[in-house]
């Protein structure tokens, strides 16, 4: 690059610097005797042009009047593309072609089957917990955000259940080992839901009688075909 | 067998050794081949095997090769012989243990989840150590009675069990009484106690310790933690004179329960029902932060209030001996370190030293582990008095009643809250200012003018002085309530505010110039400091 100080260009210019200024790297000033990877360089200061940043922001006012474009003249995505999870392909600065926003909540693009949503217990039979207060959850969690105080019962030949379970939603970092770590399938994210916004830290705490209710709200089935304790049908069969 | 095949060895000798594995290993003679091989770092797999109990050798599961035996033998019934061979790992032991673990499993219920024992479970880990294969039985399984109410502590999983007899032997052997024992046969053997009997020893717990599987679970401690959750944290049981060795199994500043930790010079593997109860004493009745006139108060006021209360009572005459109207009272309930700092504080005031402590109750005392005298540190208390006040005398609970009715005490500062003196002299207690020390809430403490919170046994690092005259440390498991802290912290701040000095940071400082001062625990070591281990590291218990 040879002694760059004659304005105008300095260090990453516009891209109109010669490509054999890069290779020729900056100037050195001197080499330290002891190890001579250790140099003393030239620093190049930007010039009074660089730092009044014209041409950048008439870069950026480019950009923004182009999504401004887009996003009012522009065609939003029919929702039938969304439901097939058809992901955004078209790039262009056209304003008519298909925009990328879509008008959440009305409209939401395509789940994964194994999106992990809100938690919900799952139901035995008779509609009472499976959880078994087994406390494989909360020591596997790594937010700590799932309270369980088990209570002896006497129903259905299985002697423990959960008094209180409580999952902190605002503690929870999503990671589903919960789910792993169940050993009855008690314990499932696959509501589809978000975690509701909360107006008061407590309120995003979940009882047990409110995570046993997800399914209703999600729609899903509440009661799992899973095997537990050695009834129902054999694993074999 | 093998003292026919082992070389003849000298009569006299009073140690074998033998191979194991490929090693050499030198032991007393009478050693087990199981004992031997620990001793070399290889385990053998066991469930009936106890070191505190007799050999039963049922389970097999200890099964190894021993050269010029034509079978398999059970390690923990084989005595090590002069010369003897073993192989714990050639094919045929192996596979002989895998076998016996996959058939001890075919009942089991597998019921993990709700099992109290899971996580220090011999079968969980022996499964995961042995065998990890899926079961291979396509036949139901045998099912038996579940949640059997054995006794007031204890209840009875009998598809859990695996018929090892450790417990019918722990009654037998530890309390004495045979309460339990296995009916029918085969795979309808069951654990059970005799028509109208109970399982209600004064030992009973110990079967739930001993118990491989979760057979035997505590009423006390059933589906309240998994053993994994829990920290321990050696200790001395506060219950009696004895001084069992325990652990305390701790979770969130509290503890959960009280096992007993081995010292074969003190209780061996055991201690019994009612030291692991003592425990929930440690949340009923706290004091948590200083009183003074019955409203709470700052350490600030409290322990102004209590240098205006004693310096009347310094200036008063007393009872003799050159003492003035302060009355101290040591606890022997308290630890060596809280009755030393504030027997130091009185022989710096010259004030009148009395101690109390509960009084014995002969009919729970035995011949094991059970003491009549249901304090943990009468030993530590008379002799820590003995050292520092050589001169008094007769000063327990009836000396310091007849010192209340004889009008020489003006003001009375008390370790502690067991008082076991007349009603007629807790009335005239009632009307002296009286300075309390205490962990809990209770008795005089109740009525007292100033008082002040201290930690309990488990709350604070000390030490005890059992029957025997045995000087044994406790660990601090977790911090005491609210603004409580250690005893002879407490001490030391009574003595700041009324002049005494005393200067210590930290009750290692207490317990050198403690074993300094009194001849029998002369340079007694304080040890390593003890953090608490996660159970989730310590493998199976039992």
């Amino acid at each position: 690059m040879g002694a760059s100080t004659d304005g105008g260009h300095g260090h990453g210019g516009h891209g109109d610097a010669e490509p054999g200024d890069a290779a020729a790297g900056p100037t050195v000033i001197s080499v330290s005797k002891v190890s001579p990877r250790v140099r003393t360089i030239a620093v190049v200061r930007p010039t009074e042009h660089d730092v009044t940043y014209l041409e950048a922001t008439r870069k950026g006012l480019g950009v923004t009047l182009r999504h401004f474009m887009k996003n009012f003249f522009g065609r939003r995505r029919p929702a039938e593309a969304l439901a097939r999870g058809e992901v955004v392909t078209a790039k262009s600065f056209i304003p008519w072609n298909e925009i990328e926003t879509i008008q959440y909540p009305e409209e939401r693009t395509h789940y994964p089957e194994r999106f992990r949503g809100l938690h919900r217990l799952m139901q035995r039979d008779d509609g009472t917990v499976r959880c078994v207060a087994c406390m494989c959850c909360p020591t596997v969690c790594p937010a700590n955000c799932i309270t369980i105080i088990p209570a002896e019962i006497d129903e259905h030949g299985v002697e423990k259940a959960p008094a209180l379970f409580e999952i902190d939603e605002l503690r929870c970092v999503v990671c589903g080992l919960c789910v792993e770590a169940c050993p009855c399938d008690a314990i499932r994210m696959d509501s589809g839901m978000h975690a509701k916004p909360v107006e008061e830290r407590g309120h995003a705490i979940m009882t047990r009688e409110m995570l046993l209710g997800v399914s209703g709200e999600a729609g899903k089935d509440p009661k799992s075909t899973a095997t537990q304790g050695g009834e129902g049908p054999a694993w074999r069969e | 067998m093998s003292e026919a095949s082992a070389p003849p060895a000298p009569v006299t000798l009073d140690s074998v050794t033998l191979t194991i594995d490929g090693a050499a290993v030198t032991v007393p003679k009478g050693t087990n081949v199981l004992e031997a091989a620990r001793k070399l770092g290889v385990d053998i797999s066991a469930f009936c095997y106890h070191p505190g109990l007799s050999i039963a050798a049922c389970c097999r599961q200890c099964l190894v090769s021993i050269e010029k035996s034509p079978k398999l033998q059970p390690s923990c019934q084989q005595i090590a012989g002069e010369g003897m061979v073993v192989r714990t790992t050639d094919a045929q032991s192996t596979l002989a243990r895998k076998q016996m673990l996959e058939f001890t499993l075919v009942n089991h219920p597998i019921d993990c989840p709700i099992c109290d024992k899971a996580g220090e479970c011999t079968l969980q880990k022996l499964y995961v150590d042995h065998d990890n294969a899926d079961s291979r039985i396509d036949t139901p399984k045998v099912h038996k009675p579940k949640v059997v109410d054995l006794g007031p502590h204890i209840v009875l999983d009998a598809e859990r069990c695996i018929l090892c007899t450790r417990c019918i032997r722990v009654c037998d052997e530890v309390a004495g009484s045979h309460q339990l024992e296995m009916i029918n046969r085969g795979d309808h053997e069951e654990l059970t106690t005799a028509p109208g009997e109970r399982l209600d020893n004064p030992y009973s717990l110990n079967t739930v310790d001993v118990c491989p599987v979760g057979a035997l679970t505590a009423k006390d401690f059933r589906f309240t933690m998994r053993a994994w959750e829990l920290e321990s944290t050696p200790s001395i049981c506060q219950g009696c004179a004895t001084g069992c060795n325990v652990e305390i199994h701790h979770r969130n500043e509290r503890a959960w329960r009280l096992v007993p930790r081995l010292n074969p010079d003190v209780n061996g593997h055991w201690m019994c029902d009612e030291g692991r109860f003592t425990y929930h004493d440690l949340r009923e009745g706290r004091l948590a932060g200083p009183v003074v006139g019955g409203m709470p108060a700052s350490w600030d006021r409290a322990l102004r209030a209590a240098a205006d209360q004693l310096a009347a009572a310094r200036t008063a005459g007393g009872g003799g001996g050159g003492t003035n109207g302060v009355a101290v009272v040591l606890s022997a309930q308290a630890s060596n370190e809280e009755n030393f700092a504030l027997s130091k504080l009185a022989a710096a005031w010259k004030a009148q030293v009395f101690w109390t402590a509960r009084p014995p109750r002969p009919e729970r005392a035995d011949d094991r582990l059970r003491d009549a005298d249901v304090n943990p540190n009468s030993a530590g208390v008379k002799a820590i008095i003995g050292a520092h006040h050589p001169a008094a005398t007769a000063n327990d609970a009836a000396g310091f009643e007849a010192a209340l009715a004889g009008g020489t005490v003006k003001a009375v500062v008390m370790l502690g809250w067991d008082l076991p003196i007349s009603d007629a002299a807790l009335r005239h207690l009632r009307e002296l200012p009286l300075i309390s020390l205490s962990s809990h809430e209770r008795g005089p403490v109740k009525h007292a003018a100033i008082a002040l919170p201290i930690a309990a046994w488990a709350e604070s690092a000390g030490s005890v002085t059992n029957r025997a005259g045995r000087l044994q440390r406790t660990h601090a498991a977790f911090a005491p309530p609210g603004q409580a802290v250690a005893g002879w912290e407490a001490v030391a701040r009574l003595a700041q505010a009324s002049g005494a000095t005393l200067t210590w940071g930290h009750g290692r400082e207490v317990w050198k110039e403690m074993t300094a001062a009194i001849a029998p625990w002369k340079d007694a070591p304080w040890g390593r400091e003890v953090r608490s281990l996660q159970l989730r590291f310590a493998g199976s218990r039992g």
